[in-house]
């Protein structure tokens, strides 16, 4: 019975260490499964664009070590190994993210191009650098994000930081597998409840909604402060990474179609059709897009429904005044609004044709930044790289195959053996002997064959037991020598691919700085005066408050026409209001959004001294917009069906009531 | 305006014999339907001796009748008085119209003048219309939306403006609504061409920004992806592979020595 405990050992040893995984992925993302494809619906006013995208291209020198060490410390959808961990290994995945996500974000950006018009979608590549507090954060290396934009999309394919997990289920993006975290946000004007955020990868939801939050507050610091401008978010991977703080928001699982809800897609490995991946890098052939049919086509149909339920002026309202601040500060903030002054509409006519020569601009600097890697040497090059990974994966996957069918040889050789043993064993029937000795013999010739047939059988188990253990040993080797050999080539990779962005932007931005100075002659040239101008003043809103900031048309020192308000109130609410005022207080058509630790909520409708008053348009979390009646502040019920909502907005083209609310 | 001038310099001498031959007597303008013999006989009076003139007067005065609505013409009856009928050569008409001292002196007779120019384009417009495609068809470069016309056409909407509001138009509640009404539209139709020429100017700017930046970019792109070196990629898997090997060839050995000392129990 030694024997049989034995090989029960081994049997035990060789299944804990023997079976293996081959890194499998989904083929077809949830993104191309849950929604009908629909054509875009919405306008933009001329030099707004419906999509940026963002991606991680870059990691400053001095910001390297800080990226690898929060890289590993914060991995997603994965656990660490019990393996030492290997600097290099980390390394060579952390760069492999940086440089597959400049070129699959080129993807989702050629197919989000298609599927909208013209010069609609710009590229804001980011590096990521040390802030001023020593934290990570990143910059748009263009000035793509200057321009208004309905949609912001955030890209990056993730890896999970540690090599020994590779051919396990952990994220990766190597070879045939990607991995892609996305988010989608818009201003938060458009979609209050959830500041802005309409979709995020399930790991980073929370950290994206934080985010999302900052921005409202940087917004309205700088509302309070006179201007419209806010700097630029970093990428909200980073800010996940940073381990920046999180908010709470309300969510739904991909496919549904909750209101106000931010919508939780799902961390997929996705796996891309080997055939599309064997002709990657064909000579004389297009470029094949392996990610196209997985990914990327659908997750574009995702930005444009996204894009087509969402109230584009009050998505872009705040950021086109900020926009064309730079060429008239005083009409800025009557463009929230609007107006039917001949001399508003003449000025903001020409503005808006400055903005979108701008937006022309910027979308050359994308087309070429996408070209110069896409279909350069970068991009060959990355394919090849691509292809090798894949042959790697390959190589790795049959190493696996192997490894089971030892597994599975040395597994069925114990339990074969355990059953020969507890039968009896082999060998003569010694009931048939004649005498005591020729028994005794029959029984000593049967124990000897055993013995023998039990050794070979432990032998070949532990053997077979031994070679799958070896084949594993091997198979990690094998990651961890391709990652190490393949380190300084990434580096060298992203050299060129920050050469060619930096050196576009530098071509771009002086003569971006040319373009605008002459569009600013030209601008100033043209333009008639205008009767009513907007300056800075106070917001008082019910009265209560002195200490609001009124951007707009003022009198006497308040608040009194068109602008914006903002304010924060002794209880901790924040305020921020769009549309008419008289004596400092909202006063007439208005859209006020309300901003709580327990969330944000909007209201559209008539105000009298700064109170809703009437039949108000009502954002909440988690529901669809409802028409209430609201006296003096108060809601009173259910507005009847059919009642008009005043919206401040009925000037502007590209509003479109209730949308995205 | 610069271009109206010389247009009627320049056809003040071509069109003198067919002044001499239309100083026809003078009598109301027809108000009846539309009749055939009267714009015909217009349309005699304006220029002959040079298509590109030819077209370029019935374009304008196309231009010249835009924005004028029943009330206000309505209003140019109530305070039109000119000597003008049917055989009047419309270059006397326009240089009527123009003429500075006419402007200040006798509103009334511009007014008038207009009024005869926007009645034949309201009664004749399928004639004016039907010479204007036969000509552009007898020669293609003639140009629909010169910019040259809009302005001289403009220019002489804003006298009529003027001139209605020297007579007391805006001031008359019968057709002070009208006449205020017909000087926004001129004001918003001159932001228009204006707006149109600094779209013009944008254009051509961001044409030649737009082509310089590609172009720069392009190149820029070039050489930087010859910086990539392709070759280390390959090193770079030959050596992994290498190492692969290696490695694999050490765990064979082991697995025999492994098998052998099994083996050899």
């Amino acid at each position: 019975m030694g024997r049989v405990k034995t090989a029960f050992l081994i049997s035990t040893a060789v299944l804990v260490t023997g079976c293996a995984t081959s890194a499998k992925g989904i083929s077809t993302s949830a993104v191309m499964k849950s929604t009908m494809a629909e054509p875009l619906r919405q306008e933009t006013p001329p030099g707004t664009v419906m999509a940026v995208l963002r991606y991680p291209a870059h990691v400053e020198d001095d910001a390297k070590q800080a990226y690898y060490d929060a890289y590993a410390k914060r991995g997603i959808g994965g656990k660490w190994s019990k393996d030492k961990r290997d600097a290099a290994e980390i390394q060579a995945l952390a760069d492999g993210m940086i440089i597959k996500s400049n070129y699959y974000a080129l993807s989702v950006y050629k197919e989000m191009a298609a599927k909208m018009p013209e010069h609609s979608v710009l590229l804001s590549p980011h590096t990521v650098k040390l802030g001023a507090n020593g934290k990570l954060t990143s910059e748009p290396m263009t000035q793509a994000e200057s321009l208004p934009s309905v949609v912001t999309v955030d890209f990056t394919s993730y890896s999970f930081p540690d090599a020994k997990k590779m051919m396990g289920k952990a994220p990766l993006t190597f070879g045939d597998l990607v991995t892609p975290l996305v988010t989608v946000h818009s201003d938060h004007r458009a979609a209050a409840p959830t500041q802005g955020l309409k979709l995020a990868s399930a790991p980073i939801l929370n950290t994206s909604a934080g985010s999302g939050r900052r921005g409202v507050g940087q917004s309205l610091a700088a509302l309070q402060n006179g201007t419209f401008e806010t700097s630029v978010p970093p990428l909200d991977f980073i800010s996940y990474l940073n381990a920046d703080s999180a908010a709470r928001v309300p969510s739904q699982s991909f496919g549904s179609m909750s209101p106000n809800t931010v919508t939780s897609y799902p961390l997929e490995k996705i796996q891309l059709d080997k055939k599309v991946l064997a002709k990657i890098n064909s000579k004389g052939a297009s470029v094949q897009d392996p990610l196209k049919a997985s990914f990327s086509s659908g997750f574009a149909n995702q930005v444009i429904g996204i894009i087509n339920r969402t109230d584009v002026n009050k998505a872009t309202m705040v950021s086109r005044a900020a926009a064309i601040a730079q060429y008239d500060p005083s009409l800025a903030a009557l463009t929230i609004v609007g107006s039917q002054d001949a001399d508003y509409l003449a000025r903001y006519r020409y503005a808006e044709r400055l903005l979108e020569a701008e937006q022309k601009y910027l979308s050359v600097q994308s087309l070429r930044l996408f070209d110069g890697v896409y279909n350069g040497e970068i991009g060959v090059q990355t394919r090849d790289m691509l292809k090798a990974e894949h042959d790697h994966l390959e190589e790795r996957r049959e190493l696996a195959r192997q490894q089971n069918v030892n597994t599975t040889m040395a597994v069925l050789g114990v339990l074969a053996t355990g059953a020969m043993i507890a039968n009896g064993g082999v060998g003569q029937d010694c009931s048939r002997s004649r005498t005591q000795r020729e028994y005794y013999e029959c029984q000593r010739r049967n124990q000897a064959a055993n013995k023998v047939i039990t050794d070979v059988a432990i032998a070949g188990i532990a053997y077979t037991g031994s070679k799958a253990y070896s084949l594993n040993k091997q198979s990690k080797m094998m990651g961890s020598n391709y990652l190490s050999s393949v380190a300084p080539v990434l580096e060298q990779q992203q050299t060129v691919q920050v050469n060619l962005i930096d050196s576009n932007e530098t071509i771009t931005a002086i003569r971006f700085e040319d373009l605008r100075s002459k569009l600013q002659t030209l601008y100033s040239q043209k333009q008639r005066s205008l009767d009513t101008v907007a300056t800075r003043c106070g917001y008082t809103h019910d009265g209560a408050v002195k200490s609001g900031t009124w951007l707009g048309v003022c009198e006497n020192g308040l608040a009194n026409g068109a602008g914006v308000g903002v304010l924060r109130a002794d209880d901790g609410r924040s305020i921020e209001y769009y549309g008419y005022a008289v004596n400092g207080q909202p006063q007439g058509a208005g859209y006020m959004i309300t901003h709580t630790a327990a969330g944000s909520t909007a209201l559209e409708g008539n105000f009298i001294a700064g109170r809703a008053d009437g039949t108000m348009r009502e954002t909440k979390a988690g529901k669809n917009a409802q028409v209430m009646s609201y006296s003096a502040g108060t809601p009173t019920g259910q507005a009847p069906v059919g009642s008009p909502v005043a919206t401040p907005f009925d000037k502007m083209p590209m509003s479109l009531s209730g949308a995205g609310n | 305006m610069k271009h109206l001038l010389s247009i009627i310099t320049g056809l003040a001498v071509l069109s003198a014999p067919a002044m001499a031959q239309t100083a026809a007597p003078s009598g109301d303008v027809a108000i009846v339907a539309p009749s055939q013999q009267y714009c015909v006989t217009v349309m005699s009076g304006f220029p002959n001796d040079d298509h590109v003139a030819r077209y370029q007067f019935f374009r304008l005065t196309q231009d010249i009748a835009e924005g004028a609505t029943p009330q206000f013409r309505a209003a140019l009856s109530q305070y039109g008085d000119a000597d003008v009928n049917a055989q009047t050569p419309i270059l006397d008409v326009i240089e009527a119209i123009a003429n500075p001292v006419l402007r200040q002196a006798a509103p009334e007779m511009v007014i008038g003048f207009m009024e005869h120019l926007i009645d034949f384009e309201d009664r004749c417009g399928v004639y004016l219309d039907g010479q204007i495609s036969s000509l552009k068809a007898y020669d293609g470069d003639l140009i629909w939306e010169d910019p040259l016309i809009a302005e001289d056409a403009l220019f002489l909407r804003q006298i009529l403006s003027e001139s209605l509001e020297r007579a007391g138009a805006s001031n008359d509640p019968s057709h002070a609504f009208a006449s205020q009404d017909y000087a926004a539209n001129l004001i918003s139709t001159r932001d228009n061409m204006e707006f149109q020429v600094f779209t013009t100017e944008i254009d051509d700017l961001e044409a030649l920004y737009m082509t310089d930046l590609d172009g720069r970019l392009a190149r820029s792109n070039d050489i930087i992806n010859k910086e990539m070196d392709r070759e280390s990629l390959d090193d770079a898997i030959t050596l992994a592979n290498d190492m692969d090997k290696d490695f694999k060839e050490k765990e064979d050995q082991r697995r025999l020595y492994t098998l052998w000392r099994i083996l050899g129990r």
